[in-house]
């Protein structure tokens, strides 16, 4: 009687499933017909999503984005917390997916030791520099914009750490991504970020002590 | 000695002088996007309910990216009420 019950309960399940739903039917084993639901909706999705970011074969990306991402959904289903609708939650596990693997593919041949500035064999500041620098004078500079620059430079090349140079370079000043920048250093993004803001903070710090203020400066290298 | 790239010091300035404690990191801008998005989608103002999600968008490209494309697919399937 009781697995009565059970099987009607299951045959109810119909799209659009619930919260509940979704999870226990993604659950092991899998119900094929929710899983196929689930992958056509990825798929809905993630084509207008990712459209922007590829230029040809956009069908068989997004399908084969679907397919990963899905692998990855079943994997985790059982981490699904509620707090929003389950298909939130999915396409945001799918999108992740896509968008790692065109950030792969458009900076595999960029190596982060590559990019001008800073040498990793050299511990001087100096060289970092560069990355700051144009190769021309910028003759529209005011002496006072000249001033802030070095200052700026100067707390750079004494209070950062090669890496934090290293790690700013590749993000700010050459913007690749967070999550690229970690992987190529072993870490993850998180941790990256991290380095980042302590890099901000302590030029913060750094421009407290020598009593700048640097909305002073940015106001200064206005063109206002 | 090169001059200094202007644009470059001014993002540079922009970031530390924005720089705040209570800053979100990526995974836990992650956990709350779904949230923020819901709200966004139900017309609600999120940026103003979770300040700390929006200060993250606008400082990491790649959270922002996610978000943005998040976004884009939920508003495709938000007429079928999957």
């Amino acid at each position: 009687m009781i697995r009565w019950f059970k099987n009607k309960a299951e045959k109810k399940a119909t799209p659009p499933y619930s919260n509940e739903e979704w999870v226990k039917l993604l659950s092991e084993p899998a119900n094929g017909e929710a899983v196929k639901h689930l992958r056509s909706i990825l798929i809905r999705g993630l084509k207008p999503a990712l459209a922007k970011y590829i230029d040809r074969e956009l069908d068989q990306f997004v399908e084969d984005v679907a397919q990963d991402g899905l692998l990855k959904i079943l994997d985790n289903v059982q981490t699904f917390r509620g707090e929003s609708k389950f298909t939130t939650w999915a396409m945001k596990i799918a999108v992740r997916e896509g968008l790692t693997v065109l950030r792969r593919k458009r900076w595999e041949n960029i190596s982060i030791n590559d990019l001008k500035g800073p040498n990793p064999d050299s511990d001087s500041g100096e060289i970092f520099s560069d990355i700051f620098a144009s190769d021309e004078p910028d003759p529209e500079l005011t002496a006072a914009q000249k001033m802030v620059m070095e200052k700026v430079k100067k707390a750079i090349d004494n209070i950062l750490t090669e890496k934090q140079r290293k790690v700013i370079n590749a993000v700010m000043v050459h913007g690749l991504p967070v999550s690229i920048v970690a992987e190529q250093m072993g870490t993850n993004r998180n941790n990256l970020y991290k380095l980042i803001y302590d890099a901000r903070k302590k030029l913060s710090n750094e421009f407290e002590v020598q009593g700048i203020d640097p909305k002073e400066m940015l106001n200064e290298l206005s063109d206002t | 000695m090169k001059t200094l790239n202007k644009n470059i010091i001014k993002k540079l300035l922009k970031a530390v002088i924005s720089t705040r404690p209570d800053e979100l990191s990526c995974s836990e801008c992650c956990d709350e996007i779904e949230s923020f998005i819901e709200m966004e989608l139900a017309g609600k103002t999120p940026a103003k309910a979770m300040p700390l999600v929006q200060d993250h968008l606008n400082r990491c490209k790649d959270c922002r990216e996610e978000y943005e494309a998040l976004l884009t697919a939920l508003q495709e399937l938000k007429a079928d009420r999957l």
